[in-house]
């Protein structure tokens, strides 16, 4: 783990610049929002997996960019977005319960799908990897 | 670099605070250990909050008494040394200029309390109307720290750094004295629901704020066997919200009534003389309101959010203009406004982001919002 500023990159992860993260083995694909999307949000106290046309479900199709969540703070509400597109193999439960799991483990406990990935090389590319995103971060405190 | 002001503990704030955010051009702690926790320390235990961005004002002058009762809808003829009172300050047409607390030092001597956000607005205003009465009018905001301490251990916990009696005063009470050795008022007030009490320090200048900064760490140490938490502006506001306490700007405004906020109690129109908006709300009084603010319970944990309409049988009945998750009952929370003939309806549904949420549509007041939250609590 590295760390810009107050915020945590995770190495081995790939990121979008809107604070999104993915965490790929084979084509199965983790995502979930960033160490500084949730500091930025603070706690976070509800998440509904809804995408512009209604609720999301396990089997459904997500393009890349599609979004996908919507998580709220005590004063905010944030749209998330996928950083890969595939189809959704399972939704984050726990998360109903404990959203402010997001808070404590953003990278780890606090992910919110599981995806298979389509064609996931070709759609890696358009992704950061933790440097760049940590150089998004460094921009964005100045 | 975006200009902002700061209070005596701004050096504390930032090393402590998790977030720190301008509001009303204060650099405030939004949060230190989390909105959640802070707010449940004041619900069980008790939090300290630095309200020092709120605006304070004397009025001096032989006529100060009569033109604070001639500005605000309460009736100041009704306070003495030892009381303070929350009351509006109303325009012409009785719309809500801003919501403070009032207190009566001597005839000749009002201190008040007004909102952060209406400081600029408010001082003009005053200073408008002050001329007729030969009052003066000086605004103290920066050199008076102000501190609020709340929750159920408030009362043992100040007790222990005062001489004063605290258990004597009752809600309202005005209290003058020594706490921890420094000059203070203390209204036995708060923004929270619970017990508490809200300190005005005399006289500590922003560029000498060593006198602020002790007297925080010494209630801090006072309430650390209680478990006393720093609370930041986040908390501020959820506690507010769970008591139905209204926020101007957000559930009152230059637009809406007393009486359409349901803040009826605090417009004195028998025993109060002339005072700015009387003739509007007494009119709307005989004509009837058109419209009353109510509190929301969601089933869930989805908020409603100002905005979002209010729906029964698909007519749209009025508007949310605050929520938030409530951190007791861990479901969303709100205030709005409905159209007269729903004052008193139980069920409503709130469009929220375009779904239609059922919600439990309540009272606001305190001790019907508050205690339904609290029975509710999620342990």
């Amino acid at each position: 783990m590295m760390k810009v500023g107050d915020y945590e990159v995770k190495e081995g992860v790939y990121y979008t610049k809107k604070h999104e993260w993915a965490r790929v083995s084979d084509d199965v694909v983790l995502v979930g929002i960033t160490d500084y999307a949730q500091q930025a949000l603070g706690e976070i106290t509800f998440i509904d997996i809804r995408g512009d046309a209604g609720p999301v479900n396990v089997g459904d199709t997500l393009k890349r960019g599609d979004k996908y969540a919507e998580v709220e703070s005590h004063k905010a509400v944030e749209d998330v977005f996928t950083p890969i597109g595939g189809i959704i193999l399972e939704i984050n439960e726990s998360l109903q319960d404990a959203p402010n799991t997001i808070n404590d483990d953003p990278y780890g406990a606090g992910w919110i799908l599981k995806i298979k990935a389509e064609d996931i090389d070709s759609q890696l590319k358009e992704l950061l990897d933790a440097d760049a995103y940590a150089e998004v971060l460094k921009s964005e405190a100045e | 670099m975006v200009e902002y002001k700061t209070t005596h503990l701004y050096d504390w704030h930032k090393k402590h605070a998790s977030a720190m955010h301008e509001f009303a051009g204060y650099m405030m702690p939004i949060r230190y250990s989390g909105i959640n926790e802070e707010h449940l320390a004041v619900r069980h235990a008790v939090g300290i909050f630095d309200v020092t961005h709120m605006g304070r004002f004397h009025f001096r002058g032989e006529r100060a008494a009569e033109f604070a009762n001639y500005m605000t809808t309460n009736d100041v003829g009704r306070l003495n040394e030892n009381a303070a009172q929350y009351t509006l300050i109303c325009n012409e047409k009785g719309g809500i200029i801003d919501d403070c607390i009032v207190y009566y030092r001597a005839s000749d001597w009002i201190y008040i309390v007004v909102n952060a956000g209406n400081k600029v607005k408010d001082l003009a205003w005053f200073k408008k109307h002050a001329p007729k009465f030969g009052v003066t009018v000086e605004d103290v905001s920066d050199q008076v720290p102000n501190f609020a301490v709340q929750g159920p251990k408030a009362e043992a916990t100040l007790q222990k750094l005062t001489d004063i009696d605290l258990s004597a005063p009752k809600f309202f009470s005005a209290i003058s004295g020594k706490l921890a050795g420094y000059d203070v008022i203390m209204g036995r007030t708060g923004y929270t629901g619970e017990d508490g009490f809200e300190i005005s320090q005399f006289s500590v200048p922003l560029d000498k704020p060593d006198d602020a900064v002790d007297l925080w760490h010494k209630i801090l140490e006072a309430g650390e066997e209680f478990g006393i938490k720093p609370c930041g502006l986040g908390a501020r506001d959820t506690l507010r919200l769970e008591a139905a306490l209204p926020l101007h700007g957000n559930d009152i405004t230059e637009e809406i009534t007393p009486l359409e906020a349901r803040l009826r109690t605090w417009v004195k129109f028998k025993s109060q003389g002339d005072f700015i908006g009387r003739a509007a709300l007494e009119k709307q009084k005989e004509e009837g309101v058109p419209r009353y603010r109510i509190g929301l319970l969601m089933p869930g944990r989805r908020a409603p959010r100002p905005h979002n309409k209010l729906i029964i049988d698909d007519e749209v009945v009025g508007e949310v203009t605050s929520g938030t998750l409530s951190p007791v009952c861990q479901r969303g929370i709100g205030l709005g406004y409905v159209k007269r003939e729903y004052k008193d309806v139980e069920e409503i549904f709130v469009d929220i982001r375009g779904t239609l949420e059922k919600a439990k549509a309540l009272k606001p007041s305190s001790k019907v919002m508050l205690t339904k939250i609290k029975e509710l609590e999620v342990r």
